[in-house]
């Protein structure tokens, strides 16, 4: 088609030109995300610098904050395992080309479903597996209904996903926040009462007693769950006839009609999956990190799986990999403060991995006469 | 016609990953000549001609134009030199006039515009040449052709002196093309140079002044239109001898495998593009779909393939009602389907040439269990269709977008045709292929036709409808407005009922 | 093979790197960060910058964002604060870091103080209260609301560290203590001023910006009406919920609400000086909050603004620490103990230009009293109280008592060890709009 070269717009400047690779390479396929860390740890540096830090210092204690010692790894994990439930959710749509923005939203609806599970549907005295499991059955049912409404208008009326799940999120906080000021508040203030400990995921630390090592590790067994439905999702993506109509889908959809697949049962199935998906990631957290409902429990996970996924080029067990990286990032920000420079490096850093990944597409041609 | 090169291009080379497009080629065109260019897809035709308008840059060798050497780095250079090319995709704004589809991109666009004067100058330059459209319409009022028109006068009012026009007779019906070719006299006439890119035979012959032949990115022949005949141009082409004569057994339909009886259903635009159209294709026989583009061929494929919803009438396949079936129930009923856009529909551009071939199958043994795909067999199956099918590729695992378009075709036939199905659905499925691939293509449609499948043939292309099929449908604004057996319709006929005229069969 | 979709998500993926960095964890401005500190010492905060003058020239931004990285100095005391705004506020975060400025600069030679902003309340709190115990801090406040539980939590897991958390209602009686003061009483005296200025002004009516419908905020608005009402008997203090403590834009509409509902002053309970703005924008009064500065932005129409002055209470109870005697308790200080201040009626302080002669003498009077201990927190809540609707909520002769005041009712009081509430903190003072109510 059209789009193989590039127009060189600047005819006096002869010599150098981008031009679109046909094809990237292998090797740039797998080496771009490390070529892409360390162009962004360079642009770090480099401001970090002219704010009168020492890039060095700094980064060496991010790293060893993030991934340092068994404690740092629990905290990453900790980070880590709404990053990859929330970003198996969003990578999954965005594979059949549905752009599910909404995942923060479908993550509270999620924590919103589980809270009412532990708080007001079963019992305390409900034993911990089962009160685990209908938590996370509703979580993940509240994420794909979340879902699901951008899905069913997508589907039958072709109303604009990236829009509604969008708004869906707004949506969705304000849901939160009227519960937890309203019926479900504990005294007035924004968050609810604590959940009974059979509503809490285990926690490595929970173990102590029996495994020494593992005090202040305070990870949950929420990463068991996020890893294991990683490699479900990769294996039935790739072995499935299911995931091999999904991907039909998503590299074209008119094929994949044309081949009789269901556009539009796909399409709310996924979207349902996603969300719930999400949802699980919101139950995670208040089931596994604050053990009760409260305002923003969530410090924008959904919006941060939207660029795991993309970076992870939606490949679930890339997922896993970007996540951790992301979740270093984020607990590696409390290595500097103000607060404004650690999210200034987080911005820079995100910038240039998201926004290299598209120049890499190209390459500098040296023009011959 | 002068003896001076308008251009002239020297031992021009270009490399792409893996492919040698241009290998050492020269060539050049006179002043006031139509040269034709000739081979087959992926000789390197287009690669060259997009080195002389501007859009590649050569890895080697020169460009003269008018005897000065230059250095194109962009295809406004190039216009600037003179050199335009009308591409095969037009580069037009639906949703502006013809005038303002002319003015887009000038490089001086005053900033007040001039828009008046503009359209007469279009209407000018339109009734010069015999280009007529009208200046003021929107360009998706027009037809393809109407828009080949404004293609063109875009170009001459650049100033191009020398037309690049890429198969430019693909879009066109056979009494456009007869217009056409005398704009292009003209234009001639007139001191232009133009280069015409081709593979149909005919049409270089009743053309070209000279035909230059390319062949895997070589230079084979530059020779004067006389004494020339299409055997030793495809030859020339091809490398070996091509028959053009095409053995069929008698025809002998059976059972009314596919039938539509006063189907209706909406374009894109959703304005009615079948109007009550009845048409019934037996076992063991191809009938042959005639008409100018645009009377209703696509949604009529459409609507068989069941992606298209019917808005009136019936349609029977072995007899079951599938009118309002999903496009998997017509699957499992037994309908195939080639579809007019190979990349677009017929397949998933990034899936591998092994997955693409599964498309059809995929849910049922062999290839799958319950759930679970079995990708050894579907690896299996895939190296079988494609030593079979001869589709040339590196691997199964080669992304199907690697393919060229006859290779894709070649895919795309394999895949239909395995499914071993009762009714063939072919539209122009030798579009744009070149001569070694269109007769790979209709040998497996007679093949088919063999085994007793109902073959619906669509095709702008008579000669090839009138090779193949049993009998010849026209269709004219949405109905079939005429079915004549093959061995007797004569060519006048079947124009005359394509143009909408009544005719007593 | 151009896929053009794919671009367009592309770009759009680019708007979202820059929306997550934009409003990750909480909503804080990386404005102040962003001023380089050229002089700025790379290895922690040594070279701080002298902490900004009481009145100073411009707006609220604080220019000390030197760069630090939160790490313990060997040989000292280490002090660290964890704050959930960020320092340059101007407001609740900027009036703490005050005070640790104030505690590097009276005990930097045996302390070493170092701050995280910005922390999102919740797991990351807990994440970062941990982190700085693990690390070998001896002592954390934790200045918000929100990180009470958190806080509690890591001070069990660290019985060697002491935590104190601000604002709060928890403690263990050894490492773990909770701190808050009472504002109370300086909203009184606000109240008093903002009462003049609406009779002076003739619109007989005060509004207030109050953030959530808790028993502070309850106490303070309570407080600022029967302040008002001591010397503006017709005034009535009208009042706004905003369900945020921390966002500059539902602070500024809430005092323009206020404003043209016919308010002629405006007192904010939340932490930014905006509705301050917005007063000074409409020609009318405001009054700022939390931190000493927060009537820069528009001195001319700013009365006053109730602040906090942590810097000697952090210092006291850091030295208690140091010797060994604090014990983790309910700390609850009064205005005699120099933690709070009134702008412009402390020491060495002129009153702002809007505020009406008459009044100030009122002020200074009971001010002193205040600070002599003789009038606090209790004598502002004695009866007979009315409620908005005209009922008798405290009779005559009664007095609030603390769990009174914070609305610590009789469960939560059995939990804490303490006496419930009789007359708890959830209803309106007379002089509040009678169709007030407390959102539930």
């Amino acid at each position: 088609m059209t789009s193989q070269t590039t127009r060189s717009a600047n005819p006096t400047v002869s010599r150098v030109r981008l031009e679109r690779r046909l094809e990237q390479p292998r090797w740039l396929q797998i080496m771009s995300p490390i070529i892409l860390l360390g162009v962004a740890l360079l642009f770090g540096a480099v401001l970090l610098r002219m704010v009168g830090a020492n890039p060095w210092a700094v980064y060496s204690r991010m790293a060893g904050l993030a991934f340092g010692d068994a404690y740092g790894w629990s905290d990453t994990t900790l980070k880590a395992t709404p990053l990859i439930l929330a970003g198996l959710g969003v990578s999954l749509a965005f594979r059949m080309r549905l752009w599910n923005i909404g995942a923060e939203g479908q993550l509270f609806i999620g924590a919103w479903f589980a809270t009412g599970v532990a708080l007001h549907l079963l019992p305390e005295t409900t034993p911990q597996p089962l009160m685990l499991l209908v938590m996370a059955v509703a979580g993940f049912v509240g994420g794909a209904l979340w879902g699901g409404i951008p899905g069913v208008l997508k589907a039958r009326l072709n109303v604009n996903e990236i829009i509604t799940s969008l708004m869906l999120n707004y949506v969705a906080i304000f849901w939160n926040n009227y519960f937890i000021y309203g019926p479900w508040s504990q005294r007035g203030f924004g968050l609810s009462p604590q959940f009974p400990r059979t509503a809490w995921l285990p926690r490595f630390t929970d173990y102590a007693e029996q495994f020494p090592f593992l005090r202040g590790i305070t990870a949950h067994f929420g990463i068991f769950l996020a890893l294991i439905l990683a490699i479900v999702l990769w294996w039935v993506l790739r072995q499935t006839k299911w995931g091999f109509e999904i991907r039909v889908l998503g590299d074209n959809p008119q094929a994949a009609n044309y081949a009789g697949i269901n556009i539009v049962r796909n399409t709310v199935l996924i979207m349902m999956l996603s969300g719930g998906l999400a949802g699980l990631a919101g139950m995670s957290e208040v089931a596994g990190v604050v053990h009760r409902l409260q305002e923003r429990f969530s410090p924008g996970y959904g919006f941060t799986a939207i660029i795991v996924a993309w970076l992870a080029k939606l490949n679930p067990l890339a997922i896993v990999l970007v996540s951790y990286l992301f979740a270093g990032l984020l607990v590696g920000g409390d290595a500097i403060q103000p607060a404004g420079i650690a999210q200034m490096l987080q911005g820079v850093i995100l910038f240039v991995m998201v926004g290299g990944e598209m120049l890499l597409q190209y390459r500098v041609r040296f023009g011959q006469v | 016609m002068s003896t001076n090169p308008a251009f002239e291009m020297r031992n021009i080379s270009k490399r792409f990953p893996g492919v040698l497009a241009n290998d050492n080629v020269s060539f050049a065109a006179a002043k006031g000549e139509i040269h034709a260019l000739l081979g087959e897809n992926g000789a390197g035709k287009s690669t060259l001609m997009s080195v002389l308008c501007g859009l590649y840059r050569p890895d080697g060798g020169e460009l003269l134009i008018d005897g000065a050497p230059v250095d194109f780095r962009s295809p406004r250079d190039a216009i600037r030199a003179g050199v335009g090319m009308v591409y095969q995709h037009f580069m037009l704004a639906p949703s502006q006039t013809v005038t303002e589809n002319v003015m887009l991109g000038l490089r001086d666009t005053p900033f007040v515009l001039n828009t008046p004067q503009l359209a007469a100058e279009v209407e000018k330059i339109g009734a010069q040449f015999h280009l007529p459209v009208d200046p003021h319409a929107m360009i998706w009022q027009l037809s393809v052709g109407e828009q080949q028109r404004v293609e063109i006068i875009k170009m001459l009012y650049r100033g191009a002196n020398i037309l690049i026009l890429d198969e430019p007779t693909a879009v066109l019906t056979p009494p456009e093309i007869e217009g056409f070719f005398r704009t292009l006299r003209e234009m001639a006439a007139a001191g232009k140079t133009i280069v015409f890119i081709s593979h149909k035979l005919d049409e270089v012959l009743s053309i070209a002044d000279r035909i230059t032949i390319l062949r895997g990115g070589k230079w084979v022949d530059t020779v004067a239109n006389a004494n020339l005949t299409k055997a030793t141009l495809a030859s020339m082409m091809v490398g070996r001898e091509v028959l053009f004569r095409l053995d069929k057994t008698p025809h002998q339909p059976g059972a009314a495998q596919l039938a539509l009886s006063q189907v209706q259903a909406l374009d894109d635009k959703r304005l009615p593009a079948l109007r009550k159209l009845s048409l019934t294709v037996h076992a063991g026989e191809i009938v042959g779909v005639a008409g100018v583009a645009g009377n209703g061929q696509r949604e009529l494929a459409e609507v068989i393939a069941g992606i298209r919803p019917v808005t009136g009438g019936a349609i029977a396949v072995t007899g079951q009602d599938v009118t309002h079936a999903p496009p998997l129930a017509r699957i499992q009923a037994g309908v195939a389907y080639v579809p007019e856009d190979r990349s677009a529909t017929g397949s998933a551009p990034d899936l591998s040439v092994a997955e693409n071939l599964a498309l059809r199958a995929f849910r049922k043994a062999p290839l799958a269990g319950r759930f679970v795909l079995k990708r050894q067999l579907m690896q299996q199956q895939a190296q079988k269709l494609i030593a079979q099918f001869g589709i040339a590729t590196p691997s199964p695992q080669t992304p199907s977008r690697k393919l060229s378009g006859g290779n894709l075709q070649k895919l795309i036939l394999a895949r239909e045709i395995s499914s071993q199905p009762q009714v063939l659905v072919a539209a122009y499925p030798t579009r744009g292929l070149d001569i070694g691939a269109t007769e790979y293509v209709r040998k497996v449609l007679l093949e088919e036709r063999e085994k007793g499948v109902a073959i619906l043939l669509l095709s702008e292309d008579l000669e090839e409808i009138f090779a193949l099929a049993d009998r010849i449908a026209v269709i004219f604004e949405g109905q079939i407005v005429g079915d004549l057996p093959a061995n007797t319709a004569d060519l006048e006929t079947v124009g005359l009922l394509m143009a909408g005229e009544q005719v007593e069969a | 093979m151009g896929k053009p979709p794919i671009f367009r998500l592309f770009s759009l993926l680019l708007i979202f790197t820059l929306l997550f960095t934009a409003c990750a964890p909480a909503a804080a401005p990386a404005a102040d960060g962003g001023a380089p500190a050229e002089e700025a010492a790379a290895e922690g905060d040594s070279a701080e910058a002298a902490p900004p003058p009481a009145t100073g020239g411009e707006a609220s931004a604080p220019d000390d964002g030197a760069v630090q990285i939160p790490e313990i100095e060997e040989g000292k005391f280490n002090v660290a604060f964890v704050y959930v705004g960020p320092v340059g506020d101007g407001g609740w975060t900027y009036a703490h870091n005050e005070g640790r400025e104030y505690v590097e600069t009276e005990m930097g030679d045996e302390v070493h103080t170092a701050y995280l902003e910005s922390v999102p309340e919740g797991a990351d709190a807990e994440r970062v209260i941990r982190n700085l115990a693990r690390n070998g801090f001896n002592a954390i406040f934790t200045t918000s609301f929100g990180y009470m539980d958190p806080t509690e939590t890591v001070a069990e897991e660290f019985p060697d560290t002491y935590f104190v958390h601000v604002s709060g209602f928890k403690s263990n009686g050894a490492n773990f203590g909770n701190l808050f003061g009472a504002m109370e009483s300086m909203k009184y005296l606000v109240g008093m001023i903002a009462g003049a200025r609406a009779a002076a002004d003739g619109s007989n009516r005060v509004g207030y910006v109050a953030p959530f419908p808790i028993a502070e905020v309850i106490r303070h608005a309570n407080a600022a009406a029967l302040g008002m009402r001591q010397t503006c008997p017709d005034c009535q203090l009208d009042i706004r919920w905003i369900f945020t403590w921390f966002d500059p834009d539902l602070e500024r509409q809430a005092a323009e609400s206020l404003i043209e509902a016919g308010a002629s002053v405006v007192v904010t309970g939340a932490d930014t000086p905006g509705p301050v703005q917005v007063a000074g924008e409409k020609g009318v009064y405001g009054v700022g909050y939390d931190s000493r500065n927060a009537c820069d932005v528009d001195p001319e129409h700013c009365l006053t603004t109730p602040y906090w002055n942590w810097g000697p209470i952090y210092a006291q109870i850091i030295s208690s620490m140091m010797d060994g005697s604090y014990v983790g308790g309910d700390q609850y200080f009064d205005v005699d103990s120099g933690g709070l201040g009134l702008l412009g009626f402390m020491d060495g302080q002129e009153p702002m230009a809007g505020v009406p002669e008459e009044v100030i003498p009122q002020v200074q009077e009971l001010l002193s009293q205040m600070q002599a201990g003789e009038f606090t927190r209790f004598d502002v809540f004695t009866g007979p109280i009315n409620n908005n609707k005209g009922e008798e909520v405290v009779p005559a002769g009664e007095s609030l008592t603390q769990s009174d005041l914070e609305g610590i009712d009789a469960d939560l009081g059995a939990t804490l060890g303490r006496d419930g509430c009789t007359f708890c903190m959830s209803w309106l003072a007379e002089g509040i709009v009678p169709d007030a109510e407390i959102p539930q």
